[in-house]
């Protein structure tokens, strides 16, 4: 299991005068499912990507279990960040078929195809979409490219995940489909981080934490939505 | 038929072996530079040079390769001057800019792509690399089926450091400005026309190529 803490993070892109994130700190807990929500541009991609230790802050510390992964040595951080996965908003779609998509990260740690296939298997039915195994990436819809996408970091069994706008593809069943795999893996006991700003899309998944961003700045964070707690 | 005589052959094959190596040698240098560019902010002056460079007249940078290699020049002692090594040389420089200014822009938007991905699923830095390269086979190998149609059809560089010996370093080019320049059109034409649909089958194998992908 795995603790997040981002400590006082500025981040500003390369060639932008202006701060994507001022001083945030937040801290993800083991098991902790913790909801960012924000306006379009308030920073909520930004801190997600910071947070699963893919963008490196301008300024702050990104702690994982207490070590600032930032001054760890290169094969240290691969080996850390094979327990936090983050999906993209909009899924980024390899040549292929979705089978071997789903597979990429299974692939890379060395594991057998028998077993990568055996894997993908198990989540692609969970999520619904074993029947599209064998189809390319480019032919399916938004809805199901978002849930290969989701599929593709869930095979990888990992303690931390980061789901950025999870939701905004899909329709009504997909979505309860993907609430009630996200409900299964908080029994597991894995840390979920979801941005959304329709977090009416959380169904019954219950909530220990939301982050509201505005302009790159934690304007509030409110601990515990109990499950069926009015989201509007 | 005497203008599909083992000559003309042997010429076009002269001309796809010269053309296609020379094609080779220029992607294991314009590959990485075109990655370590694409990784580069501020690049404008760079971008603005090779393209520049895309354009050079092949007559102009064959003469400076004729410096180099005519006996009172610098590499007079690697005695490459009228030999197929000299034309596999000056093609392999002449489409460096070409391949460098189409890929380095496919890899620019993979670069920041398939990297974030390739992070947020656990891959090292040699596996995002890897995973980038892959994606972007395809756009790559189209610059590289450019390059090798640019250098296929060039006759400056073939002309002053081929020298257009028959049987040795003749290519399609310089066999075709010949039989011009002796007024044999028909079979200037039947090698331009073989080059031609060579050339076509080469990028369309080359384009399937690049789409096959192992799958699970």
């Amino acid at each position: 299991m795995v603790n997040i803490g981002l400590k006082d993070v500025w981040y500003r892109y390369t060639g932008s005068s202006s701060w994507s994130l001022k001083g945030v700190s937040i801290i993800i807990q083991n098991g902790e499912t913790v909801l960012v929500t924000g306006h379009n541009g308030s920073g909520k991609t930004t801190m997600l990507k910071i947070a699963s230790l893919i963008y490196r802050p301008s300024s702050g510390a990104v702690l994982v279990d207490g070590k600032d992964f930032w001054v760890l040595r290169e094969s240290e951080r691969t080996s850390v960040r094979r327990s936090i996965v983050y999906v993209h908003e909009k899924p980024v779609l390899l040549r292929g078929s979705v089978l071997s998509n789903v597979a990429y990260g299974l692939a890379i740690r060395g594991v057998s195809s028998g077993e990568a296939v055996k894997k993908c298997r198990e989540v692609l039915e969970e999520l619904g979409i074993w029947e599209l195994h064998r189809s390319s990436p480019h032919k399916l819809s938004a809805g199901q490219a978002q849930l290969m996408a989701v599929a593709r970091a869930l095979v990888l069994d990992p303690e931390a995940l980061f789901l950025d706008e999870p939701f905004a593809h899909l329709d009504s069943e997909k979505r309860e489909i993907l609430v009630n795999t996200l409900i299964g893996r908080q029994r597991q006991g894995v840390s979920i981080v979801i941005s959304s700003h329709q977090v009416g899309y959380l169904g019954k998944l219950s909530v220990n934490k939301t982050v509201t961003l505005e302009n790159g700045v934690v304007m509030r964070a409110r601990e515990k939505r109990e499950k069926g707690e009015s989201n509007s | 038929m005497r203008v599909l005589s083992g000559e003309v052959i042997d010429t076009v094959l002269r001309s796809l072996y010269v053309s296609g190596v020379a094609t080779m040698l220029s992607l294991t240098w314009s590959v990485p530079a075109s990655y370590i560019l694409a990784l580069r902010q501020r690049t404008g002056l760079v971008e603005a040079l090779l393209e520049t460079l895309v354009g050079m007249p092949t007559v102009l940078l064959g003469l400076l390769l004729y410096f180099l290699f005519s006996s009172s020049g610098p590499l007079a002692p690697l005695r490459l001057l009228y030999t197929p090594q000299a034309m596999i040389v000056g093609e392999a420089i002449l489409v460096t800019p070409l391949i460098i200014s189409t890929s380095h822009r496919l890899l620019r938007n993979a670069i920041t792509t398939y990297s974030e991905l390739a992070l947020s699923l656990g891959a090292g830095r040699d596996q995002a690399m890897t995973l980038i390269l892959r994606e972007t086979s395809p756009g790559i190998i189209a610059s590289a089926v450019m390059g090798f149609s640019r250098a296929v059809g060039e006759l400056g560089i073939a002309m002053m450091v081929g020298g257009n010996i028959s049987g040795y370093t003749r290519v399609a080019t310089t066999a075709i400005a010949l039989g011009v320049s002796r007024g044999e059109f028909e079979e200037a034409l039947v090698l331009g026309l073989m080059l031609l649909a060579i050339m076509l089958v080469v990028a369309v194998a080359l384009k399937s190529l690049s789409r096959v992908y192992v799958k699970w």
